[in-house]
């Protein structure tokens, strides 16, 4: 086979498949979205705090595609070619992204403590340097821009490959990304601090950018398997993906978690051992009032039962049972982020609020639905990809 | 009774004959013989279906009984034999306990995973019938071996050789017990 | 022998072996170092650098006994001094070698076939310097089977949870895990010695040490299947390792070393300065003993990209963690990288940012990769800096923490030097030792990157 035989455009089938999902990703969403809203005029505090989480969630599912658009340029191989036009389509939802950040940036007096006038000198002499309404406004800005400027630069050049030839475009993709990967990473970091660490302004920990670093990644990692297993049930993708690839995305998802758990045992061991009152509460406030359970949750739904099921080559070749893994793996990143926002301001014990479902079944219908619309707009396969025929052999040899 | 010979060994210079002569000698339903290569054939492990072995079984139970071993080794020191407060920790530390727990899963697993390589290779054997062919050798170097023993139900010291001669081998030889 | 009459076309800059070769040529070439091929001069430098160093050692360690740690500058507060800096220096470079041959055989990447050897190798002897320096630190060596829980008289028995006791689990963990993969890995090429060897002795030993490999096609699955797990095994193992050794720090409430993120970057710091060594030592080797058709430009290009994807992981961490103290408003964390930035180590501080996060930059260019005499430069820079980076951690946040009143400067003795200094000799015996006994280069898995080593797939039935 060949990669002249074939048309990568989506088929007929798949634009119909496409159109449905998108209608029911929309309006869940909108049902989501106008739940959201009334929680906005009745439980004010409860709605940004649902929608903040919400919010990252979806957020690191794009950002983490981001990161994977890049690393693949950087690498190379055939698991790049194919996750390519859903990452490229992922990514392109930034800007709606920055449009869903609106109620987040007009809510922070209601989120952050650190908002309030205070009397705790430590707080406003010394962290009021960072920790200010207008400054967290402007960097807010900087990592939309950043994104969006990678995301924007990274498809235009992807779409011009398609028309033009591969020659230079590549190169400078992968110039790109170097910079980019490390733009993201720090952007991340400070988003972490920003949106999420910040809501318990004493606590501190340098892992904390780290663990958003991953759980981005593997958010978007699973994603894309998500998509890519969707779409093999339809021509041009039933044609091109074969275990091989399935198997290479399985084996980054399987690192991912281990690193994720790595990373979230470390800073909890240290914190734990240090035992220091600034530190320790973070904690404390999470694995109490009925935290501990959730914690535990995410102790086996995030690692363990992941790490274990991935570590089979079988499992990993089989699309179906890999995408099921993917999105068990979504859902444990929606608790993850739960676990992390809301514990501070749930007194004690653990209480879902309805707004805790209407927030990412609002958010991410919405986002989903624009998705949908975004991959249906260009070929699925880079058609000028100098990797393609190299792509389309993995795993067929 | 013993046959007086271990069996018959072709030479190949190349691993596609060597494949292809393995494949035709195991239609023609030869079920002992081995090949001998300078590095592993991923095709000959199709051919004498040689996918699954014992080793990952071995190393999960090594591993598993070392990170249980670790785990009450540090629960029995520390909760029932010696039991002492350290700054205030509980006696039952157990997240400080996981790393020594973790590290001695790896420890075991991996020495099981060598001596478990070793005990199906039935490795150490520094004696063995084909280092007898002279030509031998050259299996460590840029040869390809194939070898049909003697316990073969089908062996025919005369069909056999004449069935490897056929199949673009370099040289038939004996091999000598 | 065969290397004389051999046509190897130069390799292109992006080929991870020359065409031309044969498995017989390959072979000879890599065992020809072992068996014939004459000496070459930096093997004779190597090994005599490296065993008037080793003398220098027994001697610091002779006198160490004699007289006790006092012959080290360490004094209250700062009594972790050199031999923990070391400690960490070594153990970190031996993090490479693991990675090249295990991570990277997971992630399928071909390159590393023709460096795991040397840099297992250079793993082991890492490891064995650095464990020199807990046992010297100890001040009775001779009493150090009382790290293990083991029963005796009086009932006393390790605290399981300090660090420092994981730290003996850990690392002897890795240094037996890397010489029963190492070993493994030697196997079949003690095999192909065995049958090259002309002297009788030689090919008596490699014999033994081969246990009979014979290179069956049922011994090369369940080799397969043990080299990946021993592969999926390792990975994490590596890991821990230099975690361990950072949780020696952060698990003390020090200002500057209770860091949560402290782990990742303790590995990002092991693998940059083990792949600088690495880099350090294949410059020179394939140099003198004409490799550069199995050690090739991209070889080198991709190990200084390691390097610059983890140097800029270190360069995130030195960031971050200034930032954290200031955006923390904790008076003592504050004042810790400040001392550092402007206090009596600054000299040391702001060398090893240029070290670690400047000159690494150097690396984005392409220009700059493809000079093996540049490369050698900076890794020998980036060495220095890690070597660096550690001293800083210890000493700074030990001699200036909670109370002023205890602060005390760490000033090195000539015995620290020499004990240091020393160890450098005894990796580098080991290693040329390594080199002229053992093949450098792993011969089997370099001949399944030929093109010949392909099964075509006419299949005739």
């Amino acid at each position: 086979m060949t990669g002249q035989a074939l048309d990568f455009n989506p088929s007929t089938e798949l634009r119909t498949s496409l159109r449905q999902s998108r209608a029911r990703a929309g309006i869940i969403g909108l049902i989501g979205v106008l739940a959201l809203a009334a929680g906005a005029f009745t439980a004010r505090d409860q709605f940004f705090r649902s929608y903040l989480w919400s919010y990252i969630f979806v957020l690191g599912i794009t950002a983490g595609s981001l990161s994977w658009l890049m690393l693949q340029y950087l690498t190379g191989g055939a698991w790049g070619v194919v996750i390519r036009r859903p990452a490229e389509a992922a990514v392109r939802t930034f800007p709606l992204l920055a449009l869903l950040f609106i109620p987040i940036a007009l809510g922070t007096s209601s989120l952050y403590s650190w908002t309030q006038p205070t009397t705790d000198a430590t707080l406003l002499v010394k962290q009021a340097r960072y920790l200010n309404v207008p400054f967290f406004l402007v960097r807010a800005a900087v990592f939309f821009a950043g994104w969006i400027f990678l995301s924007w630069f990274l498809n235009r050049w992807s779409a011009r490959e398609d028309r033009e030839g591969p020659v230079p475009a590549n190169s400078r993709m992968a110039a790109i990304s170097g910079p980019g990967l490390i733009f993201w990473a720090f952007s991340v970091t400070f988003m972490s601090i920003d949106w999420v660490m910040s809501l318990s302004p004493h606590w501190f920990s340098t892992m904390f950018g780290l663990l958003f670093v991953i759980g981005q990644g593997l958010s978007g990692m699973a994603f894309l398997v998500t998509v890519l297993v969707f779409l093999s049930n339809f021509r041009p993708m039933s044609e091109v993906l074969t275990p091989r690839h399935l198997h290479d995305l399985g084996k980054f998802l399987l690192a991912t978690v281990m690193v994720w758990a790595y990373f979230a045992f470390s800073q909890f061991l240290i914190i734990w051992a240090g035992n220091l009152p600034e530190e320790i509460p973070w904690y404390v406030e999470r694995l109490r009032g009925g935290w501990q359970y959730v914690a535990l949750l995410l102790v086996f739904g995030h690692f363990a039962l992941p790490f274990a099921l991935l570590l089979s080559r079988d499992l990993k070749r089989n699309f179906k049972l890999l995408a099921s893994i993917a999105v068990f793996i979504l859902c444990m990143r929606v608790v993850d982020i739960y676990w992390m926002v809301t514990p501070d301001s749930s007194k004690g014990s653990l209480s879902v609020s309805w707004l805790d479902l209407a927030g990412p079944l609002g958010l991410g219908g919405i986002w989903l639905a624009y998705f949908l619309i975004q991959l249906e707009k260009r070929p699925l396969m880079p058609l000028n990809e100098m990797e393609l025929a190299e792509a389309l052999e993995h795993g067929r040899e | 009774m013993k046959p007086d010979v271990y069996g018959v060994m072709a030479e190949f210079d190349n691993p596609t004959d060597l494949v292809n002569a393995t494949r035709a000698v195991c239609e023609q339903g030869y079920k002992k013989l081995d090949t001998y290569t300078p590095f592993p054939i991923e095709e000959l492990n199709d051919i004498l279906h040689l996918h699954k072995n014992k080793l990952s079984l071995i190393v999960l139970v090594g591993g598993l009984l070392g990170g249980l071993s670790g785990f009450l080794l540090q629960y029995f020191v520390t909760v029932i034999y010696f039991p002492i407060n350290v700054a205030g920790r509980p006696l039952d530390s157990w997240p400080a306990y996981i790393i020594i727990t973790f590290e001695l899963t790896i420890l075991l697993g991996c020495i099981s995973a060598v001596f478990g390589m070793l005990a199906l290779c039935g490795l150490p054997m520094p004696y063995h019938p084909v280092f007898n062919v002279p030509r031998f050798s050259a299996a460590s170097h840029d040869r390809f071996f194939l070898c049909i023993e003697a316990a073969d139900p089908l062996f025919d010291m005369e069909k056999t050789s004449g069935l490897l001669e056929t199949l673009e081998a370099k040289e038939v030889s004996e091999v000598a017990h | 022998m065969a290397d004389e009459q051999q046509v190897i076309e130069k390799p292109e800059p992006h080929e991870i072996l020359a065409k031309g070769y044969t498995f017989g040529t390959i072979t000879d070439q890599i065992a020809a170092v072992v068996l014939t091929k004459r000496t070459p001069l930096l093997w004779i430098v190597g090994i005599g650098t490296g065993f008037a160093l080793l003398n220098l050692l027994l001697l610091s360690a002779t006198l160490l006994f004699a007289k006790g740690v006092g012959i080290w500058g360490i004094r209250t507060p700062v009594m972790w001094g050199f031999a923990i800096t070391n400690f960490v220096w070594w153990i970190g470079i031996g993090h490479a070698g693991t990675l090249i041959s295990a991570i990277l055989l997971l992630l399928n990447q071909k390159w590393r076939n023709s460096i795991n050897r040397f840099a297992e190798a250079m793993t082991l002897f890492a490891v064995a310097c650095a464990g020199m320096f807990p046992l010297l630190h100890m001040g009775r060596p001779w009493l150090f089977y009382w790290l293990f829980p083991y029963p005796n008289s009086t009932t006393v028995q390790p605290n399981f949870r300090s660090p420092l006791v994981w730290d003996v689990f850990a690392v002897s963990t890795y240094a037996t895990v890397s010489a029963l993969f190492w070993f493994v890995g030697l196997i079949p090429d003690l095999g192909t010695l065995r049958d090259r060897a002309k002297n009788s002795f030689a090919k008596y030993a490699y014999g033994m040490l081969a246990m009979g490999w014979r290179g069956s096609a049922r011994h090369w699955s369940v080799y397969e299947t043990a080299t990946l797990l021993l592969a999926g095994m390792s990975t994490p193992l590596v890991l821990s390792v230099h975690t361990v050794v950072s949780f020696d720090f952060t698990i003390a409430i020090v200002p500057g070393w209770h860091s949560t993120f402290f782990p990742p970057y303790f590995v990002a710091g092991a693998i940059y300065s083990g792949f600088a060594m690495v880099l350090a030592l294949a410059i020179p080797l394939r140099a003198s003993y004409g490799l550069e058709g199995i050690i090739t430009a991209r070889h080198l290009d991709n190990c200084a990209k390691v390097m610059l994807a983890t140097g800029m992981i270190v360069a995130y961490a030195y960031i971050m963690e200034v930032f954290m103290s200031w955006y923390s408003g904790s008076v003592y964390e504050q004042q810790a990288f400040w001392n550092r930035m402007t206090g009596p180590y600054s000299t040391q501080y702001w060398f090893l940012v240029t070290c670690n996060i400047v000159s690494p930059n150097l690396l984005w260019f392409k220009s700059f990769r493809s000079k093996p005499a540049l490369l050698f430069l900076s890794s020998i820079i980036v060495l220095i800096g890690m070597w660096l980076e550690r001293y800083m951690i210890i000493v700074s946040s030990l001699a200036q923490d909670y109370v002023p009143s205890s602060w005390s400067l760490f000033h090195a003795t000539r015995w620290d030097w020499a004990t240091y200094w020393g160890t450098i000799g005894l990796f580098l015996f080991l290693f040329f030792l390594f080199v002229r006994l053992l093949p450098m280069i792993s011969i089997f898995e370099v001949r399944t990157l030929l093109p010949q080593a392909k099964v075509r797939q006419e299949v005739k039935r």
